[in-house]
């Protein structure tokens, strides 16, 4: 998309510049021919393409149907609380585990304002909104520790507002889920 | 106000605003579907996909008419204006035949 | 009657300055003049944008270093909200009002815009309301919730303090000044041209501003009934957005961004018409493709109202849903590639030559199809999963609002400066501050596209240096300082023209739009006689033309009756219709203007009390402006130059009064539709809706109050039917003022017995629909009773009759309202909630 970006922000500049150094190379251009070619039949396709593309990507990443893990997610100004409905002993803490390689679903929800659930680099984000309750699908590839941040401004502690998440191997992740201490 | 011109007028935004009204009922149709949990959901959506495109072809391929300068180079614009409205229609809500509906 | 005798040029300017001067002095308050109000604009604007650029001067300071304790939160939170509402409302939108207003009767032949005591109304709005919210930062009171103020953030208990209120009022206070510009923009172009100019011989620009100004009359709504909502929560307790109470905080998320997407093309389309009248200059040839930029910006005015939940990408909304916005956003791209592709085309097809405003024009180009990529890409909900509430779209919505707003309008500033002047450039600065802002430019926002990749979230004052974002921060600080440098060096360089820059006649750029045809500095009439326009109107040749206007050679080429006089025109044809008389420098403006700020003020600072009267006053000095305007004879056709003659305004039935106000009655309908769409919004999506206790509505009195609105309503349109027909209105009149005062209180008294509306937001928006109606009952009968008043004055007859015309316009749309307000409330009062 970069790239793609790139070359056609390159090619409307070659374009321009060409009117005015090389204008007897475009003379022949009628004004149809620009309207039509440069307006309609060069950005039609690629924007088909593209939102096409990215609607069948957007539908694989719905959190459609039941996933083995789950976790909730209870926004505050200025914190995250996390706990597992599937683990109800578990005390509320404010890192989130979640096992490696799998798929997990986080519901997010708030207290008090609207803040966002955003984990760079586990991708995507979700509003955390007083009276509603959204699910967003993670999968972290790799055990590790992953920061997490609040993306959707919420008052003066907002940069404050960061958390992090856990992605423990499958057995360390079942282990702790029964109440052992990682 | 005489009568072809006021015409020309009114075609220049009537693919659009016919558009805007299908957006708000497919919006609307997508969001109370979702509410109700109406077990036909889809099919109402598309059927609506259909008749909206089947009304916003009506002016985009209305015969140009004309009595006068201003209005014929209006009813051209107005002709490409109801072009682009059926194709925005075409396409914009084309993902009620595929995209999921309430999640 | 015959038509004044033939004088000199010098002469007949004396003359016509003696009627349209704005005196020295003091005086100076009491201008309506266009293109001393348009100046006035331009120059405030100008001063909140440097006001503005302070503050992102402040902001980029604070981040160019981790950890900085240079400002600490609360502040930033301030600078960082006011930076975005300066610039949105106190400089983008008001730079395009004065230039819409200094421009648009120069271009399109008229003498002045259609309510010039409007457009100081509207200035002085606009200058109060700036002043508050300049104020409220100097007292560290100022909004901090960031330029879109969410909910609950900004209601009540998480905003305790007053900035919240600031916001909500200064705004709405301004935006009195973006809706009366819009509605007298929309009409002067329908109206106001020279004859001859039919719609498709308009000059392009005048397109693009008619498209603006009826987005605004239609985008500009769902904000004030937002705001007005959200202050009633804060004020009243009422719980429109209280998701514990049955309201719920998306709904101020698609008030604010039904009107806040269309609101960047708001900005953006103006700025497009600039260029669409810059190039074909320095191309030496006609802009390209005149039609299909006429069905382009149609297309992009429309497709930007279906935009807006690309902003709510992530509250959680299906994702069909999301698709249609996605790919209406995607879409919108293709009548932007058409302009795009049309000015090339119109260089690349000409004799391209190369002038400041050019060197600026090309920066456009560069940054804005940057800007354009990057929309795209944030367009397609995967990837605005990730970069939304980033850099990236800090970076973005600079590339889009800079490339698309600042480049241009500096390209406009270099090409009409002269015009305002009367002087040519200077041009020694000229160059280097261009190269400053550009290079400056792409170093601040281009990086920040990166660090918004690199996961750094926007409105935040500081961050920890070890997440690798320092070197961009600091280079973005450094690049903001320098596009700050080069801004003052274009300060510097207007300063050095109006004092050094020579002097030169008619038409300095060659341009072919009748702008050029004024003497520049223009006077204060514009045009000693307006013109008869046989061709395109920019294809016209105006130097020459200037001096023969000048001569008298035109239409009303004399001065009248110390009247100030345009034409008026048909709106498509452009065949003459008849004489607009403008009424004259009057302080009513500025009095009204006051009082309208004593009202924002008493609620600012909850003197509830005082409110009402504040409100009354105002209402009073409005009843004040008819006054003596109009005639209390007919007069019949008066000669208009030319061999030919025209009615008056006050006796055609279509003048610009009637038109405005149909325009600002479909206004005021959008922002009724918006409420409406708001309960049912609730009823549907409210997480504690189906928790609503009785509304307790008393049927048998609404469905009174709403048949007494309807009398008066049928009364109305009777009254104006009657008058038309050479019956006597009055009856009908009294008729409906009885019908109405009885319909307001009928409304008024359910509204006031229905159960606590604090309690829940079902209750609450039976409320609002309620006091709407009642309060357009009462207006109803206030107009009403005003026209009365003008009969008995003998101020109206069968060919004067635009006064009961507006009456019926009026009653009848209070009619309407009721009947769709106790639908509503059927509907909400008997469907059961939701899941
Ligand atoms: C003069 C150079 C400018 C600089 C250096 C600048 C800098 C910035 C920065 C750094 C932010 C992000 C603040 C944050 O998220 O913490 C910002 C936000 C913003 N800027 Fe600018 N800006 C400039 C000009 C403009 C102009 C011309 C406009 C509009 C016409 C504009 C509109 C905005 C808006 C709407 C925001 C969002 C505010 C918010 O998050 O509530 N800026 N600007
Ligand atoms: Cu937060
Ligand atoms: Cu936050």
């Amino acid at each position: 998309m970069l790239a793609g970006a790139a070359v056609l922000t390159a090619l409307v500049l070659a374009l321009l510049t060409m009117a005015y150094l090389r204008p007897h190379r475009l003379a022949g251009v009628t004004a149809g021919q620009w309207i039509v070619g440069g307006g309609l039949i060069l950005p039609i396709p690629i924007l088909m393409l593209l939102t096409g593309t990215a609607l069948v990507l957007g539908e694989q990443l719905l959190p459609r149907g039941e996933v083995a893990y789950r976790a909730e997610a209870r926004a505050e100004q200025w914190a995250w609380r996390f706990s597992y409905p599937d683990v109800p002993g578990l005390p509320v803490s404010e890192t989130l585990h979640i096992p490696a390689g799998e798929p997990v679903d986080i519901a997010v929800t708030s207290a008090d304002v609207i803040h966002a659930f955003w984990v760079p680099r586990l991708g995507g984000k979700i509003d955390a909104i007083p009276g509603h309750r959204n699910v967003i699908r993670l999968q972290a590839d790799e055990p590790g520790i992953y920061r997490g941040i609040c993306a959707e401004f919420c008052g003066p502690g907002h940069e404050t507002m960061q958390f992090r998440v856990e992605a423990h191997d499958l057995e360390t992740f079942k282990s702790m889920m029964a109440g052992a201490a990682p | 106000m005489r009568q072809g011109d006021k015409i020309a007028l009114i075609s220049l935004v009537a693919g659009f605003t016919v558009w805007s009204v299908g957006f708000v009922a497919l919006y609307g149709l997508q969001a109370l579907g979702c509410a109700y949990g109406w077990p036909t959901h889809r099919a109402v959506l598309i059927l609506a996909y259909g008749i909206l495109v089947a009304v916003l072809a009506v002016p985009a391929f209305w015969p140009l008419r004309s009595d006068g300068e201003a209005s014929a180079t209006l009813s051209v614009a107005a002709l490409w204006a109801n072009r682009a409205a059926l194709g925005a229609g075409v396409l914009v809500f084309l993902p009620v035949t595929f995209t999921s509906t309430c999640v | 009657m015959t038509e004044p005798a033939v004088v000199s040029p010098v002469r007949l300017h004396k003359e016509l300055d003696a009627i349209w001067r704005t005196p020295p002095g003091w005086g100076r308050l009491s201008s309506v003049n266009h293109t001393v109000l348009g100046k006035r604009f331009m120059v405030l604007a100008l001063t909140f944008f440097a006001i503005g650029g302070l503050l992102s001067m402040l902001i980029r300071a604070q981040l160019a270093t981790p950890e900085s304790g240079f400002l600490e939160p609360a502040l930033y939170n301030q600078i960082f909200t006011m930076h975005g509402v300066v610039m949105m409302f106190l400089f983008a939108i008001p730079m395009f009002e004065g230039f819409a207003i200094y421009m648009l009767p120069k271009m399109l032949g008229a003498r002045d815009m259609a309510f010039p005591r409007l457009t100081a109304y509207g200035f002085w709005c606009y200058l109060f309301g700036g002043m508050i919210l300049i104020a409220a930062l100097l007292f560290g009171a100022a909004p901090n919730g960031g330029w879109f103020m969410y909910t609950p953030l900004s209601s009540r208990p998480y905003s305790p303090g007053i900035n919240a209120d600031v916001w909500l009022l200064g705004i709405t206070f301004v935006e009195i000044s973006a809706v009366t510009a819009a509605i007298e923009i929309l009409v002067s172009i329908l109206k106001l041209r020279a004859p001859g100019m039919s719609l498709t011989r308009m000059p392009i620009i005048a397109w693009y501003m008619l498209v603006t100004s009826g987005m605004m009359v239609l985008g500009f709504p769902p904000l004030i009934l937002g705001s007005i909502l959200l202050e009633l929560e804060r004020a009243f307790n009422l719980p429109f957005f209280d998701p514990t109470r049955g309201g719920d905080p998306l709904l101020w998320q698609h008030l604010f961004w039904l009107f806040g997407h269309p609101e960047v093309y708001i900005i953006f389309l103006p700025a497009a018409g600039a260029l669409s009248t810059i190039i074909p200059v320095f191309a030496q040839r006609p802009i390209l493709g005149y039609r299909a930029i006429i069905a382009a910006i149609v297309a992009l005015g429309f497709l930007s109202f279906g935009l807006w939940v690309h902003h709510m990408f992530m509250v959680g909304i299906p994702h069909m849903a999301l698709a249609f916005f996605s790919a209406a956003s995607a879409l919108v791209a293709i009548p932007t590639a058409v302009q795009i592709f049309a000015w090339i085309g119109t260089l690349a097809s000409g004799r391209p030559r190369w002038d400041i405003p050019m060197l600026y024009v090309i920066g456009f180009f560069v940054v804005f199809v940057i800007g354009g990529m990057t929309g795209v890409m944030l367009a397609m909900v995967p990837f605005n999963t990730q970069a939304h509430d980033s850099y990236f779209v800090v970076a973005h919505l600079h590339y889009v609002l800079v490339g698309g707003f600042v480049f241009p309008m500096l390209a406009a500033l270099y090409h009409w400066l002269p015009h305002i002047t009367g002087r040519q450039s200077v041009y020694r600065l000229s160059v280097p501050a261009f190269w400053l802002i550009f290079i400056g430019f792409n170093m601040t926002f281009f990086l920040m596209h990166l660090t918004g990749l690199m996961g750094m979230p926007r409105r935040i004052s500081s961050y920890p240096s070890n997440w690798g974002w320092d070197w961009l921060n600091l280079l973005s600080s450094v690049g903001g300082f320098v596009l700050t440098i080069g801004f003052a060096m274009v300060l510097a360089d207007i300063l050095m023209q109006l004092r050094f820059g020579e002097r030169f006649g008619r038409d300095p750029w060659k341009a072919q739009t009748l702008e050029w045809a004024t003497a520049t500095p223009p006077p204060s009439y514009a045009f000693a006689s307006i013109p008869h326009i046989e061709s395109r109107a920019d294809q016209i040749d105006p130097a020459a033309l200037g001096s023969r206007l000048a001569g008298g050679e035109g239409y009303l080429g004399f001065a009248r009756a110390n009247r100030q006089e345009t034409l008026a025109v048909d709106m498509v044809t452009g065949a003459v219709e008849h004489v607009v008389v403008l009424p004259r420098r009057t302080l009513l403006p500025l009095w009204t203007a006051l009082a309208t700020g004593a009202f924002f003020l008493c609620l600012l600072f909850r003197l509830y009390a005082l409110a009402p009267l504040a409100l009354l006053g105002t209402l009073g000095l409005f009843l004040l402006w008819p006054g003596s305007l109009g005639e209390t004879a007919d007069q019949g056709p008066l000669p208009i130059g030319r061999g030919q003659s025209a009615p008056l305004d006050a006796e055609a039935s279509n003048n610009v009064t009637v038109l405005a106000s149909r325009t600002a009655l479909v206004t005021n309908a959008t922002l009724y539709s918006s409420l409406l769409f708001g309960g049912l919004f609730l009823l549907v999506v409210a997480p504690n809706w189906s928790s609503a206790p009785e509304t307790a509505v008393s049927w048998a009195m609404l469905l009174a109050g709403v048949g007494a609105a309807a009398v008066g309503g049928v009364a109305a349109l009777v009254g104006d039917r009657n008058n038309s027909g050479g019956r006597a209105p009055g009856p009908a009149l009294w008729m409906t003022v009885a019908a109405q005062i009885a319909a307001m209180v009928l409304l008024g008294a359910t509204a006031f017995l229905l159960a606590d509306p604090t309690q829940h937001a079902r209750i609450a928006i039976v409320f609002a629909v309620l006091a709407y109606c009642a309060l357009h009952a009462g207006i109803g009968a206030v107009l009403s009773g005003a026209t009365l008043f003008r009969l008995a004055r003998g101020h109206v007859s069968q060919n004067r009759g635009t006064a009961p015309r507006i009456v019926a316009l009026w009653n009848g749309f209070a009619a309407a309202t009721a009947v769709a307000g106790a639908a509503l409330i059927a509907v909400l009062d008997t469907a059961g909630a939701v899941a």
